[in-house]
């Protein structure tokens, strides 16, 4: 069951990869999370040469997200004016980013670089998701309700100029932090290969104070958006996109992500997202591993130049 | 230069001795990699033609060489910095074989001497690039062994002494051509030796090509790459919509 992908140039176990997009699937689908910090790692695991797991894993983000984004769009849970605010930001980040996975490719760094990157951010979303679910875990067993959070927006936000009125998410509010949310979005996705959903919808609620009815609608369509410029910049600069691959990642993702919609309706969240944090840093100290453990092989071999 | 060196050899071989000459073929001169490809093996298969009949196997070898086409290769050394282990020295080679495959009767070293297999590039260890990025062979010289280790660990470089003879004249060696193969012409090499030198040779071109869809893909992704980037978030987004289209009938 073995099938060559054009630009990573190798022959993988096609059902290998689409029970692995399966099961990442599964669990976005369940936690409502993009699942790219998960699948990305997996595909290098896997063998797939990173930057290539990087600019692909985009490509599906814009499908995962697209049908995500259709179904909030629908309930009018879309905050367009923030999306597009942020959108602007986005894009400018993915260029940056683009350009700047282009430069350590040449380097010789981009793997180093993308396995960093992960443990980085695997290791502080990952310990914030334990963190906060062990807390609540707690509380609910001894029979407390989670502390109540303030409401207040913080003094530094409401201080920036550029002030606009965003009606759907009635904010009034300056463009300055949403653009800046934007831009580190778009550079994770174009670095990392993650749509970013773990860090904005947190600072949408916490830092913007969006309600949290059309958080999960905007996040999305700025991620379509965002991932869709970075798949297309890196196939156009990097020449980083797989489109066999994508595919299967697609095909995969979309059918783990069904299950996991019915599924979540059944299972308790707080323990799911324990597990899923467990997951997370789990990858990254495999990751993190790889960095620090000496190589069985110190030399490493590019193709390319003349 | 090789080949110049390959047709004076010829002439050389036909004048000279006359005794023992050479014809040899391949099973195949296209390997196609298609969507199901999981690697081949071609076969070198030939004869050796003695106008005498004295002429008698021992002193007699046959070596068999097949090589990529040329490659650009960049070798990087880790080093550890600060607990992690960081590419640090880079090596750049030029037209290195992408793929080497050698396959001798006897081990090299049996069958002729070193500055003989350097001469016609013959085994692993007389591989050598066209140019490097360096003027000091000697600070080049592990990154070259590295770049021929790493070669042979993904199976795309190698040397045997599985050559099979059938009968006294006729001989054969499969050749593995694995999926990981660069594109391109690559040439198939007989060499006869008598008593360790080259008395007759023939070199064979050999295409390696990517056909169907993979071929196609490939092309477009580095002809149009913006065009292809749009493709692909095409494709993206009709999944996506499609698969919103189903979770809306379900529910």
């Amino acid at each position: 069951m073995e099938i060559y992908l054009p630009i990573a140039e190798m022959s993988v176990h096609w059902l290998i990869l689409l029970s692995m997009a399966a099961a990442v699937g599964f669990l976005s689908g369940m936690l409502g999370v993009g699942g790219g910090f998960l699948l990305t790692p997996l595909l290098i695991f896997y063998g797939i040469p990173s930057e290539i797991a990087v600019a692909t894993t985009a490509s599906h983000l814009t499908a995962s997200s697209m049908s995500g984004a259709i179904a909030q769009w629908r309930r009018k849970a879309v905050d367009f004016k923030m999306a597009g605010v942020m959108l602007a930001g986005g894009l400018v980040g993915s260029w940056f980013g683009v350009i700047l996975s282009g430069l350590l490719r040449a380097a010789g760094q981009s793997e180093i670089a993308i396995s960093a990157g992960y443990v980085v951010l695997l290791g502080t979303v990952g310990g914030l998701m334990l963190n906060e679910s062990v807390r609540t875990l707690l509380a609910a067993r001894a029979g407390l309700s989670p502390p109540p959070r303030h409401q207040k927006q913080y003094a530094w936000v409401r201080s920036l100029p550029g002030k606009i009125r965003f009606r759907q998410s009635r904010l009034y509010i300056s463009i300055i932090p949403p653009i800046v949310l934007g831009v580190v979005v778009g550079l994770l996705s174009a670095i990392l290969g993650v749509g970013g959903g773990f860090v904005i919808v947190p600072a949408m609620i916490y830092i913007l104070r969006m309600p949290t009815n059309v958080v999960m609608g905007t996040s999305l369509v700025q991620i379509v958006f965002v991932t869709a410029m970075t798949t297309v910049l890196h196939a156009a600069d990097n020449y980083t996109v797989d489109i066999v691959l994508a595919a299967i990642l697609v095909l995969g993702g979309a059918m783990g992500a069904q299950f996991g919609v019915r599924m979540a309706s059944r299972l308790r969240g707080e323990q799911l997202r324990l597990l899923l944090a467990i997951l997370v840093l789990a990858v990254g100290l495999r990751l993190l591993y790889g960095l620090v453990a000496t190589p069985n092989d110190l030399y490493t071999l590019a193709l390319g130049g003349s | 230069m090789r080949a110049v060196l390959l047709a004076l050899l010829l002439c050389l071989a036909a004048t000279a001795t006359g005794a023992e000459d050479l014809v040899s073929g391949l099973s195949q001169d296209q390997v196609e990699i298609t969507s199901n490809y999981t690697g081949t093996d071609i076969v070198v298969f030939g004869a050796i033609e003695s106008s005498d009949n004295n002429s008698t196997p021992t002193g007699r070898d046959v070596v068999v060489v097949v090589r990529g086409p040329d490659a650009g290769m960049i070798v990087r050394r880790k080093v550890r910095i600060a607990g992690i282990w960081i590419n640090r020295d880079a090596m750049r080679f030029g037209g290195m074989p992408a793929y080497y495959f050698v396959s001798s009767t006897r081990p090299l070293a049996a069958v002729t001497t070193p500055q003989i297999l350097q001469r016609y590039q013959i085994g692993l260890a007389s591989i050598e690039p066209q140019s490097m990025s360096t003027h000091v062979p000697a600070k080049a010289e592990p990154f070259r062994l590295a770049a021929i280790h790493e070669r042979v660990v993904s199976g795309l470089y190698a040397e045997t002494t599985n050559i099979e003879f059938l009968g006294y004249s006729l001989f054969r060696v499969r050749v593995p051509i694995p999926a990981t193969v660069p594109r391109g012409e690559y040439t198939a090499e007989v060499y006869l030796f008598r008593d360790g030198n080259v008395v007759s040779a023939q070199s064979t071109p050999l295409y390696v090509e990517q056909s169907g869809l993979e071929r196609r893909i490939y092309r477009f992704a580095h002809a149009s790459p913006l065009t292809y980037g749009f493709a692909a978030v095409f494709m993206a987004m009709l999944f996506g919509w499609l698969s919103s289209l189903i979770v809306r009938q379900q529910s």
